[in-house]
């Protein structure tokens, strides 16, 4: 399947990728309604995205206890919104941090790949988000073991 | 002959291990289940109270399923006996069924505490179906609850009482609320909030007796009574393991099992509730009666039911509660005595974070937050993350001491997703739950 690979080091922080997502997502353009974030490295002077690896245990489709979260036709775990209930178990049982909750609609949601044509990665200026058919990885380790090293020095 | 597999209890831990058997059998076996209740999912129960759903939303699966599935159900029924010499089990209509291999996975029961008029009508727990349904169609909008416990339980159904339009009293007997889930300055908190959502609480307060009071309930304490018009009982739950008394199956807190979920007798799996099995942080014995365990111990079964042979590497401790729109969650060893921790607090917001350590890695934690706080959602599966992948956080520790609001870069630069991506559960991707095999 494809999955989204992110390139940290081509990320300039402009957050388009944010404000396609909450659109593509929710109908606004609203970063906070993003499943793609972008954090801040080494005070705001170097940037990554950062959102579902779509994992193979897919914790949260496992945790739902009303068969809420599928399998999309491109692979991706998928919140059914007629099914989900708003108990955030998901949100508990990911473990890494990429399901949301919104409490306007008391439903999760999470990174569906937009069906196959992720508007994060059409997006994106400098391609740091493409679509592509690889396994999924840690993309960001490497880059945020070298972006963290003063702050990590400075915490001691 | 195909292999008989029995199922006894159709919640979490039972429905997943007939899932299981279906998506990893290389030929098709025989699944009985006798389930006192319909297979219904309780953790969805706070949101038929506050009819968000239907009830018809709460079944995990419908006859039709269970015929799709090739499942032989006894529903209603329940067993009373198990010959694990015979390979046996009788049910109370007296129909014996025999077996090749059977879990037990019969759930827990909610506990009254022992006082006088707890039996009243009127007077109700909130743990099955059949008590759900009793407590609907009692709260009416202007109706005056009374909650005894301040415990898990009952705040999984707070916000549904206040959403339709109830007022709330909860009553706890112990010094503070929360008392499995959260510490003292989480509680502290929590209950801080209560008071200021119009939500009022009474600690340390022992209920001496309940009457009835010209169609309301009168609640007797040391000092000032309360009268309402609902109690709801929600002081604890019990195993329900009566009915194996006298078998050969090894019951301590729970039901022993080993890390293929099986118990003193081979072929007699045990899950969910009932099960006493590997705790991930502490590798001791536990019973930890929740939802995740359950799903995990049922489809380890599942899987070996199948004849697989999965080793679980042991369940977390996690949960989550909403209260007005404020998130609580614990994780692992929150509570552990000999960790090292580190804590930090925004009473304004409120938030509060404390971390606990074994050396460099994060063992427990406690996370409370607002539910719109997008940093509190992410931060609250990345705490999960670290303490169930067990990292090495090496110099991120005390970063994270320093700032237990940040544990993003933190969790990215221990390289904590390389450690996470390769496990599942089974030791192969989750199928979704809609594609269990049909087996008619």
């Amino acid at each position: 399947m494809s999955v989204l690979r992110l390139h940290p080091q081509k990320c300039t922080g402009c957050l388009r990728c944010e404000l396609a997502c909450s659109y593509m997502q929710t109908g606004e353009f609203q970063p906070a309604k993003s499943v793609i974030r972008v954090s801040p490295f080494e005070g705001h002077t170097s940037y990554a995205p950062y959102t579902c690896t779509q994992c193979a245990e897919g914790w949260c489709m496992t945790a739902c206890p009303v068969g809420a979260i599928t399998i999309n036709a491109v692979g991706a775990k998928d919140v059914l919104d007629d099914k989900c209930v708003g108990c955030k178990l998901c949100t508990i049982a990911c473990p890494y941090g990429t399901m949301f909750y919104d409490p306007g609609t008391r439903k999760a949601f999470k990174c569906n790949l937009c069906g196959g044509a992720p508007a994060c990665a059409e997006a994106c200026p400098t391609a740091a988000i493409t679509y592509e058919d690889v396994a999924t990885a840690d993309w960001l380790g490497d880059f945020a073991v070298e972006r963290t090293a003063r702050v990590l020095a400075e915490a001691r | 002959m195909a292999a008989r597999h029995l199922i006894i209890g159709g919640g979490t831990a039972g429905m997943n291990a007939i899932r299981t058997i279906r998506e990893e059998e290389s030929e098709k076996s025989s699944i009985t289940l006798v389930s006192a209740e319909r297979p219904y999912s309780r953790m969805v129960l706070p949101y038929y109270l506050d009819r968000s759903i239907a009830e018809s939303h709460v079944f995990t699966a419908t006859a039709r399923v269970l015929a799709d599935w090739g499942v032989t159900a006894h529903l209603g029924k329940r067993v009373t006996a198990l010959d694990t010499a015979a390979n046996t089990c009788t049910l109370d209509d007296g129909t014996a069924i025999p077996y090749d291999d059977c879990l037990i996975a019969t759930g827990s029961s909610a506990v009254r505490a022992p006082v006088p008029g707890a039996d009243l009508p009127g007077v109700h727990s909130f743990w099955t179906l059949d008590e759900a349904r009793g407590v609907i169609a009692q709260i009416q909008p202007g109706s005056h609850v009374v909650m005894v416990g301040a415990g898990f339980i009952a705040f999984t159904i707070l916000n549904s009482i206040l959403s339709l339009g109830a007022k709330l009293t909860i009553v706890e007997i112990a010094p503070r609320i929360l008392p499995r889930m959260i510490d003292d300055t989480g509680a502290a908190l929590v209950q801080t909030w209560l008071k200021d959502h119009g939500v009022t609480v009474r600690t340390g307060a022992k209920v001496a007796r309940i009457e009835d009071a010209k169609g309301k309930k009168r609640l007797k304490f040391a000092s000032g009574d309360l009268t309402c018009d609902v109690v709801i009982m929600a002081t604890g739950i019990k195993t329900n393991l009566e009915w194996l008394k006298g078998s050969a199956v090894k019951v301590n807190q729970g039901i022993v099992v080993d890390d293929y979920l099986r118990s003193s007798v081979p072929n007699v799996y045990a899950g969910g509730d009932v099960a006493e099995g590997r705790d991930l942080i502490s590798q001791k014995p536990a019973v930890h009666a929740i939802e995740p365990t359950a799903q995990e111990h049922g489809r380890v079964v599942g899987a070996n039911m199948a004849g697989k042979n999965v080793r679980y590497r042991g369940s977390l401790i996690i949960n989550i509660v909403e209260v007005c729109h404020l998130d609580v969650a614990s994780f692992g060893a929150w509570d552990d005595a000999g960790a090292e921790a580190a804590s930090g607090v925004k009473a304004d917001r409120p938030a509060y974070r404390k971390l606990l350590w074994r050396g460099d890695r994060l063992t427990g934690a406690i996370i409370l937050g607002r539910s719109g706080d997008i940093w509190t959602v992410n931060d609250v599966g990345m705490l999960k993350g670290l303490v169930q992948s067990g990292v090495s956080l090496g110099r991120w520790k005390e970063y994270l001491k320093k700032n237990p609001f940040d544990v993003k870069p933190a969790f990215i630069a221990s390289k904590t997703t390389s450690t996470l991506l390769p496990e599942t559960v089974l030791g192969r991707p989750s199928k979704a739950p809609g594609e269990t095999p049909v087996a008619v």
